[in-house]
């Protein structure tokens, strides 16, 4: 997208909007009263039947469109004029939610976010406050997360190619890659205690230590899932129809891409080496040997491509991690800043009593602002918070990936017809429960 | 907008791959290959899945050891935590050598999220995550389970807090820690 320039007051600026809001505000009312309780609306133009137009509503409960994304399209034809997203069916005013509970008692609460990597959300609420803390969290604990984060990854992005396949008429590898995340929530289940809703992570470290069941339940799930990955690309990644349907289709610039604000996956897949890990590793990530796939094309094949590319990274990333986990605590051993052991609540008064001031005042963290991001499956996951200097966030706002990419829609069908939105939305891989908050 | 002909690199297929009867054969073998594997599905009411010790499922109040009544000393800690506020409680003195216990308590389990942040903060082992997971109702009421209900002696979760004395403890007082090969040396 080149942006106009107009020089206002001799500074050069964005050009303002070809329409007024308050004229926008009135098409876009135009179109919603027509479309009220309707799927479809035909609007003819100047009585010529010839000139009209349909404006159909995709969603908001629509198989294809991943949750509850509603999409009021603008067709002529089968040919996609204009598309506008309409969001916040799934709205449940996390952030504000936030404002009231303590740092520690939201943390369940950011499992619901992008409810297909669970791990990532802990993970990320977890860094931010401890950063704004300026805790100094045990190694363990970073391990256990760095495993759970990529296997969440690999998790996510195994919904987001089989329902991708799905939508473009492939069901059966749908199929394979559920039972995979099925084992995978058998990974989470052995070593956080529930299988989807995770809530694992605590500020200043992690619940509960990994087990070696569990290690070596991973380490033979790895080996299986290394071999069906391969398959799967031997069976998809060069087939002729899914190309032909997949090619050029949705396609974004590396310009556009920036200028939108996409992140992930959907970033890489235009041509953007930009990936978190590497720019700014956070916890252990720059102690992993990782590549960062990057492909240049920019359409919903590349999307495809790159998460599978991006299973293999994470894949490799396990292993390593595996190998080095070392030995320690999986929780700061400072009472002012993590949950008491267990066994010192039993026995000591003084545990006991932070015990209960940690539960009631909730952590005590420094006056100030913090954002701290992480590379979430779907993108940049970062929390911003501004903390008064007491135990509850004064404001806690979530950037989340879903959000951001959902912009990119519009520009990425229009144009386009009216099939490929299915395979654009199962390409871009937004997660309504995060995109909405 | 979309063009017809974004400039893209388009991927160049040979000739076998563009005649696609290949691959068809390709893509039945794989599934073909997948009916001898094992049985991933389980018939879920005949074959019940037996939850490992980790597992968090319906919280439960455990009896003291001499059954005299719960461990509960009703201190309020794991309502104050309970994000979805699911707990509630009314303290009272008794003659058990705790000297105080809930008269009332209760948790609606409907609210309940299954996080496990009331075992963790308990100060006394009194509230764990059991094994259940099979739980229905069939009225609202039903739902809200009170303190008969929520209570089990201490042998029915023995293997969960065995389990969090090893698994959510400092290092000193865990066994044996899973390691990496690296870490061994
Ligand atoms: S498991 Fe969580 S939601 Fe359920 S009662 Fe305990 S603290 Fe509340
Ligand atoms: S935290 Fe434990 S002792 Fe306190 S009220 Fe809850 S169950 Fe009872």
């Amino acid at each position: 997208m080149k942006h106009e320039v107009e020089l206002i007051d001799g500074v050069e600026s964005l050009a303002k909007p070809k329409l007024d809001t308050a004229t926008r505000f009135e098409k876009r009312k135009k179109i919603y009263q027509a479309l009220e309780d309707r799927d479809t609306t035909v609007l003819v133009d100047d009585d010529d039947p010839l000139e009209s137009t349909m404006v159909l509503n995709m969603g908001p409960s629509h198989p294809a469109t991943h949750g509850v994304l509603r999409i009021a399209l603008k067709l002529d034809g089968e040919t996609i004029v204009a598309a506008v997203p309409e969001l916040g069916y799934l709205h449940r005013a996390m952030e504000k939610l936030a404002e009231n509970k303590t740092y520690h008692e939201w943390m369940p609460y950011s499992d619901r976010l992008d409810y297909m990597s669970p791990y990532s959300n802990n993970t990320a609420l977890c860094l931010a406050v401890e950063k704004l803390g300026d805790f100094k969290v045990p190694e363990r604990a970073q391990y256990i997360r760095t495993i759970a984060c990529e296997i969440a990854r690999i998790s996510s992005h195994l919904l987001s190619i089989g329902s991708m396949l799905m939508d473009s008429g492939a069901v059966t590898i749908f199929l394979y890659t559920f039972q995979e995340r099925e084992e995978i929530y058998d990974v989470f289940d052995m070593l956080t205690g529930a299988r989807f809703t995770v809530s694992h992570c605590r500020i200043g470290g992690v619940a509960s230590d990994i087990s070696q069941e569990c290690v070596d339940f991973i380490k033979n799930w790895l080996k299986e899932f290394k071999k069906k990955l391969s398959d799967w690309r031997k069976l998809v990644d060069r087939n002729r129809i899914f190309i032909e349907r997949l090619e050029g289709v949705g396609y974004i610039s590396k310009e556009d891409a920036i200028a939108i604000g996409l992140t992930g996956p959907n970033l890489r897949a235009s041509g953007v080496a930009y990936d978190i890990r590497r720019a700014e590793p956070y916890m252990i990530y720059d102690r992993f040997e990782f590549n960062t796939p990057v492909l240049e094309n920019g359409d919903c094949y590349s999307r495809y491509l790159i998460r599978m590319l991006e299973m293999e990274e994470s894949v490799k990333i396990i292993e390593q991690a595996l190998k080095q986990l070392p030995k320690g605590d999986v929780r700061i051993d400072n009472a002012k800043q993590a949950y008491a052991w267990k066994g010192e609540i039993y026995h000591s008064m003084e545990a006991l009593i932070h015990d209960f001031m940690m539960t009631h005042e909730g952590l005590q963290l420094p006056k100030g602002e913090i954002y701290h991001a992480i590379e979430a499956p779907k993108g940049e996951l970062g929390f911003y918070i501004q903390s008064d200097g007491s135990g509850f966030p004064w404001r806690l706002k979530i950037r989340s990936p879903s959000f951001c990419n959902l912009q990119a829609l519009p520009q990425m069908v229009e144009g386009g017809m009216i099939s490929d939105v299915v395979v654009v939305i199962g390409s871009l891989d937004p997660v309504m429960g995060e995109a909405d908050k | 907008m979309q063009t017809k002909n974004p400039p893209i690199k388009r991927i160049k297929l040979s000739f076998l791959e563009r005649l696609y009867l290949p691959e068809i054969f390709k893509g039945m073998a794989y599934t073909f290959a997948q009916m001898f594997k094992p049985k991933f599905t389980m018939s879920y009411p005949e074959v019940k899945w037996k939850p490992k010790p980790v597992f968090r499922g319906r919280p439960v109040l455990v009896e003291r050891a001499d059954k005299t009544g719960e461990r509960c000393v009703a201190c309020g800690l794991c309502a104050r935590v309970c994000p979805p506020l699911a707990i509630s409680m009314q303290a009272n003195e008794t003659e058990l050598p705790q000297e105080r216990h809930p008269i009332t308590f209760e948790i609606n389990m409907l609210r309940c999220i299954y996080c496990g942040y009331c075992e963790e903060v308990c100060p006394e082992e009194a509230i764990v995550m059991s094994d259940e997971y099979d739980i229905t109702y069939h009225t609202r009421q039903k739902a809200i389970m009170d303190k008969q209900q929520l209570l089990v002696p201490m042998e029915k979760v023995q293997a969960r807090l065995d389990f969090l004395r090893e698994y959510k403890n400092a290092v000193r007082n865990a066994a044996e820690q899973a390691v990496g090969e690296d870490a061994k040396k």
